[in-house]
């Protein structure tokens, strides 16, 4: 659980930028308070979304109650309301947009899964779901009905399509039945 | 958010020094989770100026057990808390305090050392700024609280002297039980805070300028441990009452005992009557049932939250009946 | 036995499938416009004041500022029902009015021009309570409204809205029951939906009088009517639906931060995007009016129910947006379930110091009932009466009829709906489940489960006007034009179901248009449920029109009547020579085939959803954990069996049966401030907590449209909290008064705890 990791690959010394990549492109901004410049105060939702036109990634409370705005930091499901852009360096995301295959855009998995079971109603907060299940069958190819909605359980789904949810993650799942 | 500046920390001293260089104008971000809220909601007479992030200093995120004492860094995420082999076998009433935090996204990047620093609830407290302004209050130093007069249904049923809000933290209570101490540093060096004096009504103990490290948990053997967090709902909630409840049972007989409450008070409160009355009785329904009112003989509701005494009871009861599953163990 | 269909039944892929689990969907915060301006509200910090001085120099000053605008600077447009509640006004009646609006060409400056605005405010006294409003002496909202009391013209529902149920003799009535019980019920959470996505509007002015909006409303074409009637009939109005994040009915009128929108933007002369913070949705947009009921019941041993009489007090809060229409929609869904000749039921709406009330999911009849149904119940546990058999009894069946919402009285000609609620009771095992009044199911150590059930339904099926238009191509494509905008329930993909099966067309043949006011006809829009019989009726009219046209054109081809042909898969043939045919272009390739269609109201007809729950409560701690839940309806003939579940499992939130387990709206009455505008302190159903829920379907033909189907997506979550009131109650053998039923509350009504108290508030 060590972090090892040397501050060079953070931020190198005497520049003032922020490299990360997102659904496997490089993503290089300067961190600074003109408009071009990415703020210490800019989440990673806002970055996204306003800077690097990913809409796909919703963003409902953007007080870290709600997981629509889930997205992936190194595998790990992560808020990104919650996320400050500028502690991204050398941290590998991943959004909604970056789960279709990358050559023939075909759907991930859990994506057809989703729309094999109907599993979304207003679609607001499915991709925030979406990702936490991602994350989920990275770590666990076989979950259980009960590891589904644990790994679910902090994402906010008002027109109530869980049950839809936990059905098409359980019929994504690799090692599932 | 408002603008705000930004040091990074690559090492305890860069994180020491950053921090007794802007004082009470900088604050941590460790998880961020907690301090995002602020942030956002502008609920402080003052706005933060700096954030000293502490992310990426290394060491302070193990969690190890040499030999009277267990170490947790003060970085360790709850989520790897909550899974850790170690405290399954040895501490399972922090495993599960940790594991009931917030949501899996929230545990993924949140610390210990900020759930246990965190800001508390108090709806007047942290009512957002963008809806008509945040509320003066007492524990801001600017106004009565008003709580106490008010829907103080998730507030302290003891202990509160000025602000009634409760810690909020789950972790603090399971460490509470274990006797658990925060290693602080500053500017003067190190020095160890035990949890039970940590909190007080109307702040915690780390003054600015300091960082938490690491906890120390002194290494016991109480095989008998539970942890129930009582909400409105599982997860994302906070507590309305917490237990944690560890014990060894030797030839039917309460050998050792420790009972810690949470979210009745300022900070988490030790039943020390109760567990003096366990001690060497054995625990049955009549024992657990006595044990319960003793850990609650001190209560003074406010207006709404009388209800609190029941769960309360209830929990510690059902706690040293070793009733209720672990979670973790589903 | 429901017929087989090519598309209708069949789960088949939403149209906007892959938009959704690729997030690909622009919702209203998606859209991208050069020179957007990022309006922003100043709110008052005072439940009532007056503005004595407001400066806003400071403000206009900042770089990046493009319009202040205050009560002193904007028209005197008018909104609400009626419409007296003027944009920005010098009085604010609740924390959280609008005292000051901001565009600026960031959001973040937009929130630092507010913090530069000084206000200097007069205080008042305010009123939280509805019954301390109507006390002589109250603190007064509204001159208009004298005693706070709201006036109950609906000019939307016609000259004589249904304001109570008042007919029969009641006297009599009582005199021949055989029993008469009397009860106070409060359904005063003031639960919210909070639809993920927030109220908002992107609008540009554009000179001399034209304004643009696009929205995130779930009716467009209602958008832009209750807009015109508070800016102005001689604005041009264009009004672009988009995707809705969920609306759960809330997001109907918007004429607030939209109107704000269009002054910023008249000032600005740019595009202006004005969307809530979640902060500011839970605060300051519509909750769940507050229903609170007085009410005298009489009835015989059999179930029949000889009288009703009773005040219902109605909280709409700062202002009314719909109160009325929800007031009279519920006075005609009360009768939907209880046969009665002999009424007295009258109401007041209420307005008082906090954010307004408005449309929600149940609109009305859910509000009432959660308040109404309780009162029966005591009369039902005074003769011993089961409820199931009650329901049965009461709810509407054909040759029977009710005051609708306009005062009319209508013969229903809908369906029985008995067998879907023995075979609800049969799947649920109420027979086996039910131990009488007041008495536990089973009882284990602390643990105690009870059951409940409930009922709800709505004539609001076939309301208000629905016209589409279908565009044939000649490639043997088909458009339809419609102005309804995709809110979540699937419909605008279940209306291209329709079209395909009239046209004789694969699905992917067949398209929607965008959502666009100036193109599309009048539609009142996915509202109540509606959207299966209403307007799915005007789609498959203009679809048939649209075919009969096409072969009319293809008549002189085949030289036989029109009649006598058919078309499908984009050929068209004499009737039993499907190998005759030609295509569609043979009509030729210069032309467009367009039908219309319209869906008049027709009141005659209503849906109807049984829940039966049960629960467990932990007398203890008083904690409520909900079990099962089994949902019974009859819809006449499935559309889409997936999005059927997704409608029916909605139950569950949108303040629908949670809002009898955990969800309410807390108003601090010392300050006037709501206590939890976030998503971690009002709660909400995870995950993690999820009940065991079994729908039961029947499709049993209904004379509605050619597919004899209809509509229930409402009414799923409004049987629900009376449900659980009576399962809780019945658990712990205490009638409980009050929603939601929180461990407090339950404590307290177990051992006479701390408390006892109504509803979110105090």
């Amino acid at each position: 659980m060590t972090v090892t990791r040397k501050r060079k690959s953070l931020k190198r010394a005497g520049e003032n930028r922020v490299r990360f990549l997102v659904n496997g492109n490089r993503v290089d901004l300067g961190i600074g308070e003109e408009e071009h410049q990415v703020g210490y105060s800019e989440t990673l939702a806002e970055t996204l979304r306003e800077r690097l036109g990913l809409t796909g990634t919703k963003v409902t409370c953007d007080n870290g109650a709600c997981g629509t705005c889930t997205v992936l930091m190194d595998g790990k499901a992560v808020l990104s309301c919650m996320t400050l852009t500028v502690e991204c360096g050398g941290k590998n995301i991943t959004t909604i947009e970056g789960l279709r295959h990358p050559e023939t855009g075909a759907l991930d998995p859990i994506q057809q899964a989703f729309i094999d079971e109907g599993a979304f109603q207003c679609g607001f907060c499915t991709p925030g779901i979406i990702m936490s299940a991602k994350a989920l069958l990275l770590e666990n190819g076989a979950p259980t009905e009960h590891e589904v909605k644990e790994a679910l359980s902090g994402n906010f789904c008002r027109c109530i399509t869980h049950y839809q949810v936990v059905r098409a993650v359980l019929a994504a799942a690799p090692g599932g039945k | 958010m408002r603008s705000f500046s930004y040091v990074d920390a690559y090492s305890v001293e860069e994180a020491v020094s950053a921090l007794g260089r802007f004082g009470a104008k900088a604050r941590i971000n460790a998880g961020g989770t907690d301090l995002m809220g602020l942030l956002k909601d502008e609920y402080l007479p003052t706005y933060p100026e700096v954030l000293v992030n502490v992310k990426n200093i290394p060491g302070l995120d193990s969690v190890s057990e040499e030999g009277e004492l267990l170490r947790i860094g003060a970085l360790a995420r709850l989520s790897e808390l909550g899974r850790s082999p170690l405290l399954l076998e040895r501490y399972p009433a922090l495993a599960e305090a940790a594991y009931a935090v917030a949501s899996p996204q929230i545990r993924n990047v949140a610390t210990l050392a900020g759930n246990l620093c965190q800001d508390v609830r108090c709806a007047y407290y942290r009512y957002p700024a963008q809806v008509g302004g945040a509320i003066g209050c007492a524990r801001k130093h600017n106004g009565p609280c008003l709580a106490v007069k008010g829907d103080n249904r998730y507030h302290a049923i003891m202990g509160g002297r000025k602000c009634f809000a409760v810690c909020p933290s789950d972790t603090a209570v399971a460490l509470a039980a274990f006797d658990a101490s925060l290693t602080v540093i500053g500017p003067h060096g190190e020095h160890s805070i035990p949890i039970a004096d940590f909190y007080t009504p109307l702040a915690h103990r780390l003054k600015h300028g300091e960082l938490v490290i690491r906890i120390e948990v002194p290494a016991v053997s109480l095989p008998h441990q539970r942890f129930f967090k009582f909400a409105l709902r599982r997860p994302i909630d906070f507590a309305i009452v917490s237990v944690a409840v560890v014990a060894s049972v030797e030839d039917g007989v309460c050998s050792d005992v420790r009972i810690a409450l949470g979210a009745i008070a300022p900070g988490p409160v030790r039943a020390t009557e109760a567990e003096e009355f366990l001690r060497g009785k054995p625990i049955n329904d009549e024992t657990a049932s006595a044990a319960s009112e003793l850990a609650l003989g001190g209560v003074k509701p406010l207006g709404r939250n009388g209800y609190k005494v029941a769960i309360a009871k209830s929990l510690v009861k059902r706690g040293l009946l070793g009733e209720g599953g672990n979670l973790l163990k589903e | 036995m429901a017929q087989e269909y090519r598309h209708i039944g069949k789960s088949t892929p939403r149209r906007d499938a892959v938009d959704i689990v690729t997030g690909g969907v622009n919702y209203l915060g998606d859209l991208r416009f050069q020179n957007l301006l990022h309006g922003k509200v100043l709110r008052s910090p005072h439940p009532h004041a007056l503005i004595r001085k407001i400066d806003t120099s400071r403000a206009k000053k900042l770089a990046g500022v493009k319009a202040v605008l205050t009560w002193e600077d904007v028209p005197d447009w008018r909104g609400g029902m009626p419409p007296v509640t003027r944009i920005l006004d010098q009085k604010v009646r609740f924390v959280g009015d609008a005292v000051a609006l901001v565009a600026a060409t960031t959001e973040e400056i937009a929130k630092a021009a507010l913090r530069l605005i000084e206000v200097e405010y007069e205080i008042l006294p305010a009123v939280f309570d509805i019954e301390e409003a109507i006390k002589p002496g109250a603190p007064q909202l509204y001159d208009e409204f004298p005693g706070n009391v709201v006036s109950p013209e609906c000019p939307l529902l016609g000259p004589n809205p249904l304001t109570g149920v008042v007919t029969g003799d009641v006297s009599a009535g009582f005199a021949e029951a055989d029993v008469v019980v009397e009860g106070t019920f409060g359904y005063q959470n003031i639960p919210n939906p909070i639809p993920p996505e927030p109220p908002g509007v992107i609008a540009l002015w554009e000179e001399p009088q034209r304004v643009t909006l696009w929205g995130s409303s779930q009716s467009p074409a209602l958008d832009k009517m209750i807009l015109s009637s508070v800016i102005g009939y001689d604005i041009d109005i264009r009004v672009h639906g988009n995707p809705i994040g969920g609306s759960f009915g809330t997001k109907i009128v918007l004429w607030q931060v939209e109107t704000y929108a269009i002054l910023l933007s008249r000032a600005a002369r740019l595009p202006v995007k004005l969307i809530y913070t979640k902060e500011e949705h839970l605060a300051t947009f519509v909750l769940r009016p507050e229903s609170r009921i007085e009410a005298r019941v009489g009835m015989k041993r059999d179930g029949t129910v000889t009288a009703v009489s009773g005040t219902w007090l109605v909280g709409t809060g700062n202002h009314s947006t719909t109160t009325q229409a929800q007031v009279a929609v519920g006075c005609g869904e009360v009768q939907i379930m209880t046969r009665c000749k002999n009424w007295d039921l009258k109401s007041a709406i209420v307005c008082t110091n906090r954010n307004a009330s408005g449309s929600v999911r149940g609109f009305g009849g859910q509000e009432l009932k959660c308040a109404f149904i309780p009162v029966l119940c005591l009369a039902m546990e005074k003769l011993g009466i089961d409820p199931l058999e009650f329901i049965k009894k009461n709810y509407i069946k054909p040759g029977q009829g009710y005051f609708w919402r306009d005062g009319n009285w209508y013969d229903y000609r809908g369906i029985d709906y008995s067998a879907a609620m023995e075979e609800g009771a049969r799947r649920f095992g109420w027979r086996e489940k039910w131990q009488g009044w007041l008495k536990p199911t089973s009882v284990n150590g602390s643990l105690r489960r009870g059951v409940g059930i409930g009922v709800h339904g709505n004539a609001d099926i076939g309301e208000d006007v629905s016209e589409a238009y279908i565009r044939l191509g000649i490639d043997g494509t088909a458009t339809l034009i419609s102005c309804v905008t995709e809110h979540g329930t699937g419909q605008r993909s279940n209306y291209l179901k329709m079209v395909a099966e009239v046209l004789g067309l694969p699905l992917e043949k067949v398209f929607i248009s965008p959502s666009d006011s100036i193109i599309t006809p009048f539609d009142f829009g996915p509202v109540g449920s509606r959207g299966t019989y209403a307007i799915g009726s005007a789609a498959i009219a203009a679809a048939e029109d649209a075919r009969r046209k096409l072969l009319e054109l293809a008549a002189h081809i085949f030289e036989v009547p029109a009649e006598d042909l058919d078309t499908e898969d984009g050929m068209i043939f004499v009737k039993g020579d499907p190998d005759g045919g030609v295509p569609w272009i043979a009509v030729g390739h210069e032309r467009t085939v367009l039908g219309y269609g319209r869906f008049e109201p027709d009141f005659t007809l209503a849906n109807c959803m049984t829940t039966f729950v049960e629960v467990e409560v932990d007398t203890e701690t008083g904690k409520v954990t909900l079990l099962n839940v089994v949902n019974a309806t009859d819809v006449g003939q499935v559309i889409d069996p997936q999005g059927l579940e997704g409608q029916l499992n909605g139950c569950l939130g949108s303040s629908g049966i949670d809002s009898a387990l955990m969800e309410e709206t807390i108003i601090d009455h010392a300050t006037g401030r709501m206590l939890n505008p976030n998503l971690l302190d009002y709660k909400w159903r995870t995950f993690a907590e999820l009940p065991v829920i079994e729908n039961v379907v029947l499709e049993t033909a209904v004379s509605s449209h050619r597919f004899r189907a209809v509509g229930v997506g409402e009414v799923s979550t409004s049987p629900g909290p009376t449900a659980i009131l009576m399962a809780v109650s019945n658990a712990i053998g205490v009638w409980l008064h009050e929603y939601p039923v929180t461990p407090e509350r339950v404590l307290a009504a177990l051992a006479g705890v701390v408390g006892g108290v109504k509803g979110g508030a105090r």
